[in-house]
């Protein structure tokens, strides 16, 4: 999995590209960059699927993870997670 | 990877001597082994033969679906330098990685993360690339199929350019591969004999493909399908009250549903393992508890698939040990 470090509007942040594929890939891969950080940390998805716009609010609900914003610009949305306390 | 530099002595399964371990997968004239079982279901007045897979050399009946899955591919032009995806609960992926190894390929396989840890660890000895997927992964939709999702969605990934997909729930390959191999094999073994079919819900592909081959040899064999409670944990069986029917299920083939809990068939698997010495895996102890439903008359022959070995599941069979076994004090 491809994640790089990045500056959002909450701080520094992961990034992870997603763009292309297919849900529920973004999901999934969402999920394990999630595992890999410490709680408080940021995660930014970039997706364009549109699925995703259902699926990763979802997921990170599912997860007790905090949706931070969702920005849509022509086919591409990207999502600030930051982890909660979970896994 | 060593390649190929000396010829053999030739393959000749008179003698169980191969060049190949290809040359292993079963077929009519390499049958699965067709075992009596005398002991277990004992009260009931009928032959019954299991059908051991878990002797074929990738360790289950679905090495017979993989074979005919990698040909399929071939043979439409559609694997050339591709990896293969699918969506398996092991043992589809066990066979496709070991297939895909010895065509100079990688399996990329996504699991439902229930699967035990044996089978996880064998795909990864195999060089396959594990997705541990769990069944709600789609959180809106959530649908029971998470790891066929994700599976779909790594096929159409890169333009479709990276994997091939073996899709054994829609793939027409899959039932063949029953029809050619298993239920031939069964037809011979019980010198037409055969009066009931039974095998586990899984794809599918056992039920329909075999059932379908010994019904147009003699109509009135009677094929059941074995089912799971919703929530089961009989890995490779699918309830198909909390996950989707397969597109290659035929329902026109299949005379008896049959629902088992996992306390029947785990309780069975144990009375398989020692009444019978026949160390089967528990959709085998299903397949068997399911019998005890079915409305055999007096000397019925019953052929029933022992899907694969419980050597994958010790982890399993732990739980339901508990303490039995241990000394004593």
């Amino acid at each position: 999995m491809s994640t790089a470090p990045i500056t959002a509007p909450g701080g520094e942040a992961t990034h992870l590209n997603c763009s292309g594929l297919l849900c529920p890939l973004p999901v999934y891969k969402a999920g394990l960059a999630l595992g890999r950080l410490a709680p408080g940390e940021l995660l930014v998805v970039t997706t364009t699927d549109p699925g995703a716009l259902e699926d990763i609010p979802a997921m990170t609900r599912q997860r007790g993870d905090e949706l931070v914003s969702v920005d849509r610009q022509e086919g591409i949305q990207v999502f600030t997670i930051r982890k909660g306390q979970g896994r | 990877m060593t390649s190929i530099t000396r010829r053999g002595l030739g393959t000749d399964l008179s003698t169980r001597r191969v060049d190949d371990v290809r040359d292993l997968l079963p077929n009519v004239d390499n049958p699965s082994p067709l075992v009596r079982v005398n002991r277990v279901l004992a009260e009931r007045d009928l032959d019954l033969y299991l059908k051991l897979e878990w002797l074929n050399p990738f360790g289950s009946i679905k090495d017979r679906t993989a074979a005919f899955l990698i040909d399929g591919l071939e043979r439409r032009g559609l694997l050339s330098g591709r990896e293969l995806v699918e969506a398996s609960s092991g043992n589809t992926a066990i066979a496709l990685a070991a297939l895909a190894a010895l065509s100079g390929t990688r399996l990329t396989t996504t699991i439902p993360d229930g699967v035990p840890e044996e089978k996880k660890i064998i795909l990864r000895m195999l060089g396959a690339e594990v997705w541990e997927t769990p069944d709600d992964l789609c959180p809106v939709d959530n649908p029971k199929d998470g790891a066929i999702a994700l599976a779909r969605a790594l096929a159409a990934s890169e333009n479709g350019t990276r994997y091939a997909a073996t899709r054994q729930y829609e793939n027409e390959d899959n039932t063949a591969a029953h029809h050619e191999t298993t239920g031939p094999e069964i037809w011979r073994q019980t010198e037409g004999r055969v009066r009931w079919f039974v095998a586990a819900y899984g794809t599918t592909g056992t039920v329909v493909g075999a059932g379908r081959y010994l019904k147009e040899r003699n109509p009135s064999v009677r094929v059941v399908g074995v089912e799971p409670e919703p929530g089961h944990r009989l890995p490779g069986m699918k309830s198909f009250a909390e996950a989707s029917e397969p597109l290659i299920l035929d329902r026109s083939v299949v005379d008896h549903d049959i629902v088992v809990s996992d306390e029947e068939a785990y309780e069975t698997t144990k009375q398989l393992w020692r009444a019978e010495a026949l160390m089967v895996g528990p959709s085998t102890g299903a397949v068997v508890a399911a019998i005890r439903q079915i409305p055999v008359e007096p000397g019925d022959l019953v052929v029933a698939i022992s899907a694969d070995s419980g050597i994958k599941y010790t982890s399993y069979f732990e739980e339901i040990l508990g303490e039995e076994g241990r000394p004593r004090i």
